[in-house]
């Protein structure tokens, strides 16, 4: 199985009114192709700050983490800002669409900052959108749809560069349950094509259906769980299949 | 020389049955003594030096127009042109006059002709017409410098609260630029998006600001020229004042959408979101 994630000691400390906060305590974690991790725990055991670390957009104080075969704990601020448009996809927990913008520019948007070309990204994200099942709402602005629809927007954004990694940091949070259900559904069925998820979250229902459970308490792992094991005919190189 | 002056208005040919015909003088009066005293073409009035006083009867011949001259227009007298030698008898001066003008032939300098007739002549001195209106047009360059420190003043606070909008705005849509940033759009892309934005929004508010002032300035001259009856423009927008403006205006939303830009893509993408 390919290793798509490894992280290493990870910690990360901040400083607050002169005293550490050690938010993330030297978490080592490996994720391979094919799976869909839930990073589960009560809030502020840091699991918010791990994801942060994963994708690059906070930077460790100690330890390494290495996404398809790349150690971005070192990157600057240039070259981290690179590795989350095309290594990671994310998924947040308030959509972050951009409102001027229809669901088919929204997906476009980071394929145009990777200069993608345009007919092959207008493709792209039609092709997204009708996976996501959203084919006939592409022309509608954010405000046009329903919370549900706007998170599917976002993850189907958030796949548009081939990313090796999708991170969804409570991807159902801003849901209500029905909503809720078809995200979960959409998730597994973007697992099961082949994407390799990390999902940070609170939501029972959504940890359920994770491959694999790894429970979060004061910035340490303290329990790993797979629940589901990956197939044999599981993906080998390591990039979100869709 | 005082002005002659406009007594009354006859009803009918003059009585005059003894003596032979007399042929009226023809005078020329201005469109605002027209206007007031509801006079036309073919009128005849009395003229006389003093009102009340013994004057000639004269047939208006012709309605003139003033010039669009700003040192004239507050004043609310009439123009009433004679001929010299009337206007001579009736004001009793006989062959004197305060001054008159002099046509130069196309290509000839003002400056040669005024200094040619002051070598020439003693007892008067020449002017070029140019010379008279800067000279009669001294009230005008300060209320000009004074008008121009205004519209200064105006520019300085305009682009003072521009900014501050800029900024306000901008910052308003904080977590829209930082999704983006999370996302993985460069801070360079951002800036760049933010300025491009930016410069539309000066051009589009230029071009409607100086559509504005086109309209508002013909509406104070639509009002002012009636009040006034001249055809002086009192307020203009020239392709040289819409140039400056868009100029100004976009040079400064430029400035303000990098300042705006820069202040946003300094702070972490986490704190721009609200995390």
């Amino acid at each position: 199985m390919t290793l798509v994630l490894s992280a290493r000691d990870v910690r990360r400390d901040y400083p607050v009114a002169g005293t550490p906060v050690h938010a993330v305590r030297g978490i080592s974690l490996d994720v391979h192709a094919g799976e869909w991790v839930a990073i589960v725990g009560p809030s502020g055991c840091g699991k918010s700050t791990l994801l942060n670390l994963l994708g690059a957009i906070d930077r460790p104080s100690a330890g390494s983490i290495t996404i398809a075969g790349r150690d971005v704990a070192r990157l600057g601020d240039a070259e981290a800002t690179r590795f989350r448009l095309t290594g990671v996809g994310f998924v947040f927990q308030r959509f972050y669409l951009m409102p001027t913008l229809t669901a088919a520019e929204n997906v476009e948007l980071p394929m145009a900052e990777a200069k993608v070309p345009r007919v092959e990204r207008e493709a792209r994200a039609r092709e997204l959108l009708g996976y996501v099942g959203l084919a006939g709402r592409a022309d509608h602005r954010p405000f046009q749809l329903s919370g549900g629809e706007q998170q599917r927007v976002a993850i189907a954004r958030a796949l548009a560069n081939r990313p090796a990694l999708l991170l969804a940091d409570e991807p159902t949070g801003e849901l209500d349950a029905r909503t809720g259900t078809e995200v979960i559904a959409l998730l597994d069925r973007l697992n099961r094509d082949g994407t390799t998820i990390v999902t940070v979250t609170h939501d029972e229902e959504l940890a359920q259906a994770a491959r694999r459970v790894v429970h979060v308490r004061d910035g340490a792992i303290v329990d790993d769980v797979v629940r589901r094991p990956l197939p044999p005919a599981a993906p080998a190189d390591g990039a979100a299949r869709r | 020389m005082p002005l002659a002056l406009l007594a009354a208005v006859l009803p009918g040919p003059p009585v005059c049955a003894q003596a032979a015909p007399v042929v009226p003088r023809t005078v020329t009066i201005d469109e605002r003594l027209a206007a007031a005293a509801a006079l036309a073409v073919g009128d005849r009035v009395l003229l006389a030096p003093e009102a009340g006083g013994p004057g000639d009867t004269v047939t208006i011949a012709a309605i003139t127009r003033r010039g669009a001259d700003p040192s004239e227009v507050a004043r609310s007298e009439y123009r009433v042109r004679l001929h010299l030698d009337h206007l001579q008898r009736l004001a009793g001066t006989g062959d004197r006059v305060g001054r008159f003008a002099v046509a130069s032939a196309p290509g000839v300098a003002p400056e040669s002709v005024a200094a040619a007739i002051d070598a020439a002549a003693f007892g008067f001195r020449a002017y070029p017409a140019a010379a008279v209106a800067i000279e009669t047009s001294a009230t005008f360059r300060v209320v000009n410098r004074f008008h121009r420190a205004i519209g200064i003043i105006t520019i300085v606070a305009s682009a003072i609260f521009l900014l501050c909008i800029t900024l306000l705005k901008v910052d308003e849509r904080r977590r829209d630029v930082g999704a983006l940033r999370l996302l993985g759009l460069s801070r360079a892309t951002v800036v760049r998006a933010v300025v491009l934005e930016a410069a539309l929004v000066s051009l589009v508010g230029s071009a409607m600001g100086a559509g504005l002032g086109w309209a508002a300035s013909a509406l104070v001259n639509w009002h002012y020229q009636g009040v006034y009856a001249t055809p002086l423009r009192f307020a203009i927008v020239t392709p040289g004042i819409v140039a400056f403006a868009v100029t100004l205006s976009l040079g400064l939303g430029l400035v303000s959408g990098w300042v705006a830009a820069q202040r946003l893509v300094r702070r972490a993408p986490l704190e721009l979101v609200g995390r």
